[in-house]
């Protein structure tokens, strides 16, 4: 039965993805490609959801393309999880695409395109989840790395996505050529490749996937594709890759480095170093970005080092021979990766609202939409506040999860490993203190107080599908954090946290015992006044606090980690210096990462590409003379090795 | 929830909400003589909040619903974590209840919606106290994480109640009072970080944010700040000096030891308040340093005792 559902819902889905493309021109095949793709979302989650919580695996085909090359699908715990994760994030996201595509520009051709990529993208996504063997896994993978460059570059005439599409390219490909090489160092170790527990003789497979993956899920200092290739990218889009592509990333760390890798204690040390640093990374060059959606991105980099910081507690608490604190590390870092797939998409696509309502990424020329787009308002504020870990909601259960296992790590025997845990700790602390300042930031400066410009003011609510598909991921964020505890429970896992319904029934009955005690004290009285303006009596948006200003302390407090270089030049009168005549000053960011690794990483390899470039385009002969050399040498090669 | 919960929840709650203003109008009294003026009666904490209860309250027409439910969120938030923290007796930890990690992202929430509420009515000043309340407020974040780590590697728990039922805290742990202090001070937004009497927009941050609140929705913003408070206080008194913290039969007793040692720290924050001057915005770092060092060295004490 399982297995007729899941070819049902892939099949649903790749269907979607045909169909369009074949009936090109017409209406009804952008439809019948939302119908289908919904209904095999739905029969996947239904089958993710049984699996996961009545804890089976099973396998469901093979394929044999040469002998011992397989193509097969299965389904366990972990990966039921993730295809859960993908089919419910991608229902809200196909609800959103109906009403969504309709507002984009171009003509029907195009918007059938973007469905129909849309769909291949999910399918990939799914399959890669589903893979059990590595050459299914990298075909998929290669698949959701193919499609995901197209939509992109959907909008390719502009300049600017013609540029991010072209590094994520690149990027994109350099993380599956570390992962091929992990692949191939595991097929070595154990001479199978199929996906299962290597034992410890693969070990040295885990720095190549580490970093492949790594490059993926965005961590610092392989991030930098995501500032560019998420804000390019058509609204939807930005939801399922921010949402869910990154978290294919942390799938294929999850399984291979914990589960397929024996793990050592000292990946643990590195996953928690590089989650802390692409944590507090990613909020602090966040808090700098006035485009909402380059912000949003900045945040997944930070929610991703967040997921990676929980693998690391896992490998280092189990190591240590402690499985109850690794446990506990594990499944909130899981859970926050669920959760992160939640309120992250929901952001993306309430902020695309807001963006094809606006006109406009930049913050600075929005504000006052909470009146103008009331709902959209209120779901981007749930997001808000489950993506600043604030109680009850959903993000705070998960790294209220990451935070008690830190605090009980007095009992490892490492006094170094010790000063470690809490240096990641404050850090920790430091980065989520920061995601709540950053969102205060965006939240306030996009939808309250006075607009900022002519298109703010005229902005309207967006249509019924485009709230109706946020508003799903907006309740499922709530009930994940209120319910946190009982789901948890129901899996077989009592988690040793608060009760969040408690908490939060308790938050909602003192709101309204406050409320209702004042009004029966007395009844309230309202004027509605102009807000106090030192003596002028008009407002204007003018005047308000900007988003620039509201960062910039926390900017000047951080500005050795953004390496800004200010330059001024000042122009007198006299020769002392003192009446003053022009100047000017410029501050400058250094982009540290693209100027200290990339480029001179970029420029080594067009030097060597200008080296070969020689030996290039000669003819047919010596085409034949370089295939004839290579066999040569391979042979030779070959011979001395064997 | 177990009827004795019960009690407990709700005696605990009424004594923080009963005391909060008598200790904000005891520093207050503290200044006021240090400045050679005679100070409020101490009772003028209640019959302000009374009156600006009375009083109508007036909304910005750019303000929306977050200016309305600000206040209520904050309050309830601080009701909440008011349950968090005993101060007339300790009960068996039930629902995972006292978690420290609940506790300070319940202020968190609170504060949240305090800065947007700042935000809302498009004043410079509210945006300006938001900006400077959230960064104070992240800054402070990764020390207040420390002196619990601290606390929980020494006392062996991360739980409040169990870290209150194992004081008085071993000599060791004495530099975390230390930062501890200074958390308190930055969370309530008090001099040398932010001034409390003033409406100066060089020196106010808390104050900028609430300055378009008004009527019954300041007073719910001052008495959430109140509660706030006497919420870090207790940690302080709980946990250095616990006597008189008695079981259920001196719950009495209990209340009353904690007013009598709550208005001897509001004496010394009085006094503290007013021998120090106001630092600058950008100085703040180092004040935070000092107090992550105490932490720091007590976290390293502990990990190598």
């Amino acid at each position: 039965m399982l297995a007729e559902i899941f070819y049902g819902g892939i099949a649903a889905l790749l269907a979607a993805g045909i169909v369009p493309l074949a009936f090109s021109g017409r209406k009804a095949a952008g439809t019948f490609s939302i119908a289908s793709a919904a209904a095999g979302c739905v029969a996947l989650l239904a089958l993710s959801v049984y699996a996961f919580f009545s804890n089976g695996s099973e396998s469901f085909a093979i394929y044999s393309i040469l002998p011992s090359v397989h193509i097969g699908a299965a389904i366990d715990g972990l990966s039921s999880f993730f295809i859960g994760m993908i089919s419910a994030v991608a229902l809200a996201v196909i609800a959103y695409s109906s009403g969504y595509v309709e507002h984009h520009e171009g003509g029907r051709r195009s918007k059938n395109a973007l469905l129909s990529l849309m769909c291949i993208f999910i399918f990939s996504m799914v399959m890669v989840a589903a893979s059990s063997t590595m050459v299914s896994f990298l075909l998929f993978w290669e698949i959701m790395a193919l499609s995901s460059f197209l939509l992109v570059m959907f909008e390719y005439r502009k300049k600017e996505t013609a540029k991010a599409g072209i590094f994520y390219f690149v990027i994109t490909h350099l993380s599956t050529v570390f992962v091929l090489y992990g692949f191939l160092s595991i097929y070595q170790a154990t001479g199978s490749l199929d996906i299962a527990p290597a034992g410890a003789a693969a070990g040295a497979a885990f720095l190549p996937l580490f970093i492949g993956f790594g490059i993926k899920a965005g961590i610092v200092p392989f991030h930098k594709w995501l500032p560019y290739a998420h804000p390019a990218s058509p609204s939807n889009i930005s939801a399922l890759m921010s949402g869910v592509m990154i978290k294919v990333a942390i799938y294929g760390m999850a399984r291979f480095l914990l589960f397929v890798l024996r793990p050592e204690a000292w990946w643990g040390v590195l996953m928690l170093a590089a989650g802390t640093v692409s944590a507090l990374l990613g909020v602090i060059y966040a808090l700098k970005e006035h485009d909402i959606k380059r912000l949003l991105a900045y945040h997944s980099i930070e929610n991703i080092g967040i997921i990676l910081i929980g693998m690391g507690l896992y490998v280092v608490f189990s190591s240590a021979g402690m499985p109850e604190l690794a446990l506990l590390g594990l499944a909130g870092s899981m859970f926050h990766t669920l959760n992160h797939a939640l309120f992250k998409s929901l952001l993306f696509l309430t902020a695309g609202s807001v963006v094809s309502a606006v006109g406009t990424r930049n913050i600075e020329d929005m504000g006052g939409l909470v009146k103008r787009m009331p709902y959209t308002a209120m779901l981007f504020l749930i997001g808000a506040v489950s993506i600043s870990a604030l109680p009850p909601f959903n993000g705070f259960v998960s790294e209220l999860m990451l935070f008690q296992a830190f605090l009980q790590s007095g009992t490892l025997a490492s006094p170094a490993l010790k000063i470690f845990l809490v240096a990641c700790l404050a850090l920790f602390a430091l980065t989520s203190a920061l995601a709540a300042a950053c969102f205060v930031k965006a939240f306030g400066i996009t939808f309250l107080a006075v607009p900022r410009s002519e298109s703010a003011k005229n902005a309207r609510e967006v249509s019924l599908p485009m709230l109706a598909g946020p508003a799903v991921l907006a309740a499922s964020c709530m009930i994940l954090g209120i319910f946190s505890f009982q789901i948890f429970g129901f899996a077989g896992y009592a988690v040793p946290i608060p009760d969040m319904a408690i908490i939060g029934m308790l938050l909602a009955v003192s709101y309204a015992a406050a409320f209702y005690a004042l009004r029966f004290w007395s009844p309230e009285s309202v004027r509605v006044s102009e807000t106090w303006g030192c003596g002028i009596p008009s407002q204007n948006a003018k005047m308000e606090y900007t988003a620039s200003g509201f960062s910039e302390p926390i900017i000047t407090i951080f500005k050795p980690i953004y390496r800004t270089n200010k330059h001024s030049e000042r122009l007198f009168f006299d020769k002392y210096g003192s009446i003053f005549k022009e100047g000017k000053a410029e501050i400058e960011l250094v982009k540290f990462f693209e100027e200290y690794l990339y480029m001179p990483v970029a420029k080594a390899a067009n030097y060597i590409a200008a080296c070969i470039a020689g030996f290039q385009n000669r003819g047919l002969n010596s085409s034949v003379l370089y295939a004839f050399a290579a066999s040569l040498l391979l042979l030779l090669v070959v011979r001395a090795f064997t | 929830m177990t009827g004795d919960f019960m009690i407990y929840a709700a005696l605990n709650v009424a004594f923080v909400l009963l005391a909060s203003p008598l200790f904000m109008t005891i520093i207050k009294k503290v200044k006021a003589w240090a400045q050679g003026r005679k100070g409020p009666p101490l009772l003028q904490g209640y019959y302000n909040l009374a009156k600006l209860v009375k009083k109508e309250t007036v909304y910005s027409p750019n303000s929306s619903w977050i200016m309305r439910t600000a206040p209520y969120v904050n309050i309830s938030v601080m009701l909440v974590a008011a349950l968090l923290v005993p101060i007339v007796m300790i009960p068996e930890p039930a629902y995972g209840m006292g978690s420290v990690i609940l506790f300070l992202y319940l202020l968190a929430l609170g504060r949240f919606f305090m800065a947007l509420a700042g935000l809302d009515a498009g004043s410079a000043f509210g945006g300006m106290g938001s900006s400077r309340e959230m960064t104070i407020s992240a800054i402070i974040e990764p020390i207040t994480i420390v002196v619990f780590a601290a606390m929980s590697f020494a006392l062996g728990t991360a739980n409040i109640y169990e870290m209150f039922a194992a004081a008085p805290a071993m000599p060791s742990l004495l530099p975390i009072a230390g930062a501890l202090f200074i958390i308190l001070i930055v969370e309530t937004s008090r001099v040398p970080v932010d001034n409390p009497e003033t409406h100066l927009e060089l020196t106010m941050v808390h104050e900028a944010m609430m300055l378009e609140q008004s009527g019954r929705n300041l007073a719910l913003m001052e008495a959430s700040h109140a509660v706030k408070q006497t919420l870090l206080m207790a940690f302080l008194i709980n946990l250095f000096l616990p006597w008189g913290m008695a079981g259920p039969a001196g719950i009495i007793f209990g209340a009353l030891a904690f007013l009598a040692k709550g208005v001897l720290l509001c004496v010394v924050i009085g006094a503290f308040e007013s021998s120090v001057a106001k630092l600058r915005l950008f100085r703040l770092p180092s004040l935070f340093m000092a107090a992550f060092f105490l932490s720091a060295l007590t976290v390293v004490m502990e990990i190598f005792a």
